[in-house]
């Protein structure tokens, strides 16, 4: 029983499948005793009376179980810290973390959505920053220009990626990676490799870091659940989210259908190229420098909020809320392991392994279920 | 017959909407041929399954050899002597011979895969059975028929005392079937146990010493061969199920117009100069063997893999057929004979399903009217006798025949007029089979045209008017129902084959 503890997000993310399957309680499969296994029914039984609960049916179980471990874990942050951690600052220099990393993992859950991944959002978010940052800086092009820039060369690789992943059927994490690549190129042959500073609030063009913060309001954080109610509208109540996660369940079958599941698929990589570049303004807009070859390692964090909050990485099944509050929860580990005074090093370990624990609970959800 | 070697008792094993095992005994003795007999849907091959370690049983007990066993999978089974010869062959086509005899358990001389060992032992095992096959022939250039012997000399390497051949004969010629025979009787001789899978009653009669029927997944009875006749297995099998009438004439009207004509049609080389033409209100079956190409006729039809040369005519008019996507605008539905892989989203609810190839018609806009989707998918789950328990349910809890009935939904909502059911019976269980075929009567009535492909010859017999019958991508002939016998059928269905 101390294996279901450790591993709470695991069986709630299971738990989630086998309640939308209808499936009752999840049997142990292989090699528990029969004690032991009678045992693990009753434990079913009970988590499937919570997820019977009317209110908990209509939230979903995986995501209160996500909001809970992100209480838990601000508690925990203070209390290591001596309460330390408590207070606005922290909360909003997490919240800075959160909007950037947002936009990029709302852009990746439409991607895996698809059954595909996208390894260049984090690199392509820097070179977007970078190409309009150098041309407002060195160029003189206005603000409102170097904005639409930055979404720009974000469509530019989201409609690259997309046509070679659906037209020319390029395995997606081939596509992807060579665009992290061309990505980072891109970018430093662009700016002599050189970093680019974005302007300060007070400096002429400064308006654009208003979109963070207008003076104690966190505009940010309104923007990004702006963008998560419309994507998750786009994803749910719109023929093309119907045929993205459709095809992201059984291409072939939606192929059959007649439906033009190219032009479908190619789609969800555009939306995902249009975030990163409206991610790249908020990243300026909180952290105003940005240095050619880096980016990277958002990849990884932006996908792990995604699959935490319930996508499945094999494609078909997507949650915006799930993947926001996913976010929330890695943006609140990176304050707090700073915090603690750690480096970004320790960071990267743990959401490695978020990745791997979130991905395995989806393997093995999708393997009870057959 | 020597004595008891394996004993199923109580086997229960349920899917979600599918009983599929309820309670089932089998038990085999040594040098015994054992049939195992029921409809398609009947369990047979889930029992099997279970067995073998495929799937965990729910409940009962199986015994092998005395003891009480429970393999978790195929290697153990095959470890413990346990070796089934699937339906489906599951080669390596560009390996050898002996390298998917051997395959997973390779002889080895230091790090080095020793072929030439490898084909000495897989000559001895081809010694043994009598038969010639090159252990070093590259496995794809076998025909069907010899790739299951090679499947049968794979099974009897593991060292088996019980072989299980899951409906060996269904891509057989006469000739292979009688080089099958022999070799079955060899493995009786030879005191193992053999499981024998198979629809075809005369070879039940000819080769098997006992037969266990089930039906609907349970447990019906087991006979003596010798002292049962072809009746006896009949009325067990079919047990209270009244199906529809056979056909025994052309029930399209005299006048009815041509909806569709294909000529010379050319795609790959499964599909090569086929030409024919189908009704208003007809159900046009298409029947031949495995690998026949029928599948792919209706595929290149469909648009869903490239025409190579030939003209399609739709209402006398010329179309070009390049995707699916024109198929569907032309108005053909097509259901695969995989519904898993290739007609449903298992992920999706019934009302998803039904509205997939016609989304824009339940649209405004780029928004979808759910509303609306909804009243047209439970209009076909009343009409259809879908059941379900609402339209919101997500189609992979539903049974097979269940499932099929939300792809004909998802036609019937696009308003096609030509559907092509391609083995639309397949994995469905006895009843359901039978509304299905109803449907299929009614909606020729309606006046859609059908083709239905099949590999079941009673099908093919009961629901076509006219027949059309194909051999190695060729079509080798056309019958009118009141002509076609199993016969003629049979012999058209392997004119190519020597």
């Amino acid at each position: 029983m101390c294996l279901k503890k450790t591993n709470t997000v695991k069986e709630g993310k299971a738990n989630r499948y086998m309640k939308k399957r209808g499936m009752g309680e999840a049997k142990q499969v292989g090699t528990v005793n029969r004690n032991n296994a009678s045992k693990q029914k009753m434990g079913g039984r009970k988590v499937e009376s919570i997820k019977q609960n009317p209110f908990v049916k209509k939230v979903g179980f995986n995501r209160i179980i996500l909001c809970i471990v992100l209480i838990l874990m601000y508690g925990l942050f203070c209390a290591l810290t001596s309460g330390a951690f408590a207070g606005m600052t922290r909360i909003m220099s997490a919240l800075n973390y959160a909007y950037f990393l947002g936009f990029l993992s709302l852009g990746v859950t439409f991607v895996i959505a698809t059954g595909g991944i996208d390894f260049s959002i984090g690199p392509v978010m820097f070179c977007c920053a970078l190409i309009a940052g150098f041309s407002l800086v060195t160029y003189g092009v206005p603000m409102p220009a170097a904005v639409i820039i930055s979404i720009v060369v974000g469509l530019v690789f989201g409609i690259f990626n997309g046509y070679l992943v659906a037209y020319w059927n390029v395995p997606s994490f081939i596509t992807s990676m060579a665009s992290m690549n061309i990505a980072k190129g891109v970018a430093s042959v662009f700016t002599r490799t050189q970093s680019v500073s974005w302007p300060q609030a007070n400096a002429e063009g400064g308006w654009y870091r208003q979109l963070v913060k207008m003076g104690d309001i966190p505009t940010g954080l309104i923007i990004l659940l702006i963008v998560a109610v419309i994507c998750a509208i786009l994803l749910n109540k719109t023929k093309m989210g119907r045929y993205i996660l459709s095809l992201g369940s059984n291409k072939e079958a939606v192929r059959l259908s007649g439906v033009n599941v190219k032009k479908w698929e190619m789609s969800a990589y555009v939306i995902c190229g249009l975030l990163v570049g409206i991610a790249a303004i908020f990243y300026v807009a909180a952290y105003t420098t940005v240095q050619p070859g880096y980016g990277d390692t958002y990849n990884n964090e932006a996908i792990a909020g995604c699959v935490m909050g319930g996508t499945s990485m094999a494609g078909g099944l997507a949650s915006i809320s799930g993947t926001i509050i996913g976010v929330f929860i890695i943006a609140l580990l990176q304050e707090g392991i700073l915090a603690l005074g750690f480096t970004k090093d320790v960071q990267l370990i743990i959401t490695g392994i978020i990745v791997i624990v979130a991905v395995f609970a989806d393997v093995v959800a999708r393997r009870r279920k057959n | 017959m020597g004595e008891v070697i394996l004993t199923m008792k109580g086997i229960d094993k349920s899917f979600p909407g599918v009983h599929a095992l309820d309670h089932v005994d089998l038990e085999e003795r040594k040098g015994e041929v054992h049939a195992l007999m029921g409809e398609n849907g009947a369990g047979k091959s889930t029992l099997m399954k279970v067995l073998t370690g495929i799937y965990k049983k729910d409940s009962g007990t199986i015994t092998y050899e005395g003891k009480e066993v429970e393999f978790h999978n195929t290697r153990e089974a095959q470890d413990a002597g346990v070796v089934i010869v699937h339906q489906e062959l599951n080669m390596l086509g560009h390996l050898t011979v002996a390298q998917n005899i051997f395959i997973g358990r390779e002889f080895k001389k230091g790090i080095r895969i020793d072929d030439k060992k490898m084909n000495e032992e897989a000559r001895k095992l081809f010694d043994r059975m009598n038969i010639d096959i090159d252990p070093r022939e590259t496995m794809s250039n076998l025909t069907v028929g010899k790739q299951q012997m090679c499947e049968i000399a794979k099974a009897i390497s593991h060292d088996a005392k019980v072989i299980i051949f899951d409906e060996p004969s269904a891509a057989l010629t006469e000739a292979e079937i009688a080089e099958l025979f022999k070799i079955i009787r060899d493995l009786r001789e030879q005191g193992l146990g053999i499981i024998y899978i198979s629809h075809r009653m005369d070879e039940i009669k000819v080769i098997t010493d006992r037969v266990t029927v089930m039906r609907d997944g349970t447990y019906v009875g087991t006979l003596v061969t010798e002292d049962s006749t072809k009746d006896d297995i009949i009325n067990m099998m079919v047990g209270r199920v009244i199906y529809e009438d056979p056909k025994t004439e052309n029930m399209t009207p005299k006048d009815a117009p041509v909806v569709l004509k294909v000529e010379h049609l050319n795609a790959g080389k499964m599909v090569q100069d086929v030409s024919f033409e189908l009704h208003k209100g007809e159900i046009l079956g298409f029947s031949g063997l495995m690998g026949a190409g029928r599948t792919e006729t209706a595929r290149a039809l469909f648009g869903a893999d490239p025409i190579d040369s030939g003209d399609i005519y739709i209402n006398g008019k010329k179309v070009t057929i390049k995707s699916p996507q024109d198929a569907v605008r032309n108005g053909i539905g097509y259901l695969s004979e995989d519904r898993k892989r290739f007609g449903i989203v298992v992920q999706k609810t019934v009302a998803e399903n039904t509205t997939m190839a016609t989304l824009d018609a339940y649209a405004n806009g780029p928004f979808i009217n759910k509303k609306k989707e909804k009243e047209v998918a439970e209009k076909y789950v009343e009409s259809l006798a879908t059941k379900t328990p609402s339209v919101d349910q997500l189609v992979v809890n539903l049974s097979g025949g269940n499932q099929q009935k939300v792809v004909i939904a998802k036609w019937l909502t696009r308003n096609s007029d030509i559907l092509i059911f391609d083995e639309p019976t397949r994995g469905i269980d006895v009843g359901a089979k039978n509304e299905i075929y109803k449907l299929m009567n009614q909606l020729a009535a309606e006046g859609k045209a059908i083709i239905m492909i099949s590999s079941e010859m009673t099908e093919i017999l009961r629901m076509s008017d006219r027949i059309i019958v194909m051999c190695e991508g060729k079509k080798t002939g056309e019958l009118d129902i009141s002509e076609a016998t199993q016969e003629n059928i049979m012999n058209m269905a392997t004119r190519e084959i020597n």
